[in-house]
């Protein structure tokens, strides 16, 4: 299976790599759009701000990228990734890939950026990653958080103080984190791994 | 809600961790690598690398450190130690940091810290604070490894920071570090409760009670320990362990 990451140009990439490289996966790290959904999958990584990543998408990119996504491109985002799933941000950036209807604010909390160890607060719905994983404290560093117009696509909350908002939310072949698994150890490790056997069957 | 977290501090040199005191008579302690995964399976919950190097040699070689970490190493990493620029900072970042730490250099420069908030995001750049009181009762900020004073007030120079760009501040204090007498409460107080980004406690951490008390009294987000585990006074386990008993909210 080939695995694309979209790079979009800023951040430590290494453990995220070091996470998805498994038997029969091959990973590359595309900076074109175009060149990244020819992959069997991808994943949009959590480093940078969101006009960044736009900037990096383009017009073209990201028509490109969003019609592969919704025709079924298993798709993986990270942190910013998840967020760039979403229409548009407060962060700025113009529009995101508009994947997933609704818009990216900023959290609603004294202490920002949110830094460290959230606990998962599962839905009623078990989600096959998290129960294969068990994770369920998770390493998040964000400021910005995912406001969909359908919370039922939402398998895992988190909160920040009094702020609840998406940890993880599914919509057909794609999903998105607010939280880091490549930084949550090894559960986190294991959730990468248990999305990799997804997508493989 | 947020865990209260436990971050382990190596001071790497030539790509060896090294313990000393006073950076005279450096120990050769281990490699780095093997260490920072050893003390991730324990449950710290972050790794801090200081590149304690004098030389640009050194510093090279711990970007090939940050790179073999990354590799191996699942929980986030942070780099410090003569970062000057935000060219310095992307370089550790691509070479496999998650965070960068500035100290003498945005003291130098402040608008280093929004430039590199804006380039990389304000969660990957911490403000590197070393405060010492002076006899009117002001918590100073000292820089070059706490050799030299500056006039600034340590709980201002904080608030600046953070308005600048930072997403993280790293509070040493510079009377309690390698005294084991536990961190200075009163400073962390007043610099936790008057920025809005995360604290990390440094220097003073003697046992798993100053950790607890940091955290519960002197409101910080995060403590950073070094010498009481290199020194095998407690482990990494074992603190958390008195965290969670404490009463504390722990990963």
């Amino acid at each position: 299976m080939k695995l694309s990451i979209f790079d979009y140009g800023a951040g430590n990439l290494h453990s995220l790599i070091k996470a998805l490289e498994r038997p029969g996966v091959s990973v590359q790290v595309d900076t074109d759009p175009t060149l990244a959904v020819s992959a069997d999958a991808l994943v949009l990584p959590g480093v940078g701000a969101f006009p960044a990543a736009t900037a990096a998408l383009g017009d073209a990119g990201r028509v490109v990228m969003r019609d592969a996504i919704r025709s079924g491109l298993p798709t993986l985002g990270i942190c910013l990734g998840m967020q760039v799933l979403f229409d548009a941000s407060d962060e700025g950036g113009g529009a995101g890939l508009g994947v997933i209807a609704g818009r990216v604010d900023k959290l609603q909390a004294a202490r920002i950026p949110q830094i460290g160890w959230n606990q998962l607060e599962l839905g009623v719905e078990r989600d096959a990653l998290l129960d294969a994983s068990e994770l369920r404290t998770a390493y998040f560093a964000n400021s910005f958080v995912c406001r969909p117009h359908d919370p039922s696509a939402v398998v895992a909350w988190s909160t920040h103080e009094h702020d609840r908002f998406p940890a993880m939310i599914r919509v057909n072949r794609c999903t998105g984190v607010q939280f880091h698994p490549e930084k949550s150890s090894a559960a986190g490790v294991s959730f990468v791994h248990a999305w990799l056997r997804e997508v493989q069957t | 809600m947020l865990t209260r977290r436990l971050i382990v501090c190596l001071d790497v040199k030539g790509g060896r961790v090294v313990k000393g005191v006073n950076f005279v008579g450096l120990r050769d302690v281990g490699d780095p690598v093997a260490l920072a995964t050893r003390y991730e399976a324990e449950g710290a919950d972050e790794i801090t690398f200081l590149d304690i190097s004098a030389s640009a040699e050194d510093r090279a070689t711990l970007l090939e450190v940050a790179r073999r970490t990354a590799e191996q190493l699942f929980i986030p990493l942070t780099i410090g130690g003569g970062v000057r620029t935000a060219d310095d900072v992307g370089r550790a970042l691509r070479a496999g940091a998650d965070k960068v730490s500035l100290n003498s250099a945005m003291v130098a420069d402040p608008t280093v810290l929004t430039a590199c908030a804006e380039r990389f995001g304000a969660q990957c750049v911490v403000a590197s604070i070393d405060a010492k009181l002076d006899d009117g009762g002001t918590w100073r900020v000292w820089t070059h490894g706490g050799r030299t004073p500056t006039n600034l007030d340590a709980v201002a120079w904080a608030e600046e920071c953070v308005e600048r760009g930072a997403g993280e501040v790293l509070l040493t204090s510079i009377d309690r570090d390698g005294a084991r007498t536990g961190y200075d409460l009163p400073l962390m107080r007043a610099v936790s409760t008057r920025v809005t980004a995360p604290v990390i406690a440094s220097g003073g951490a003697g046992n798993a009670s100053h950790v607890i008390d940091v955290l519960a009294d002197g409101h910080a987000d995060a403590a950073l320990v070094a010498g009481i585990l290199h020194d095998n006074v407690t482990t990494v386990g074992a603190l958390k362990d008195a965290m969670r008993a404490s009463g504390l909210v722990v990963r």
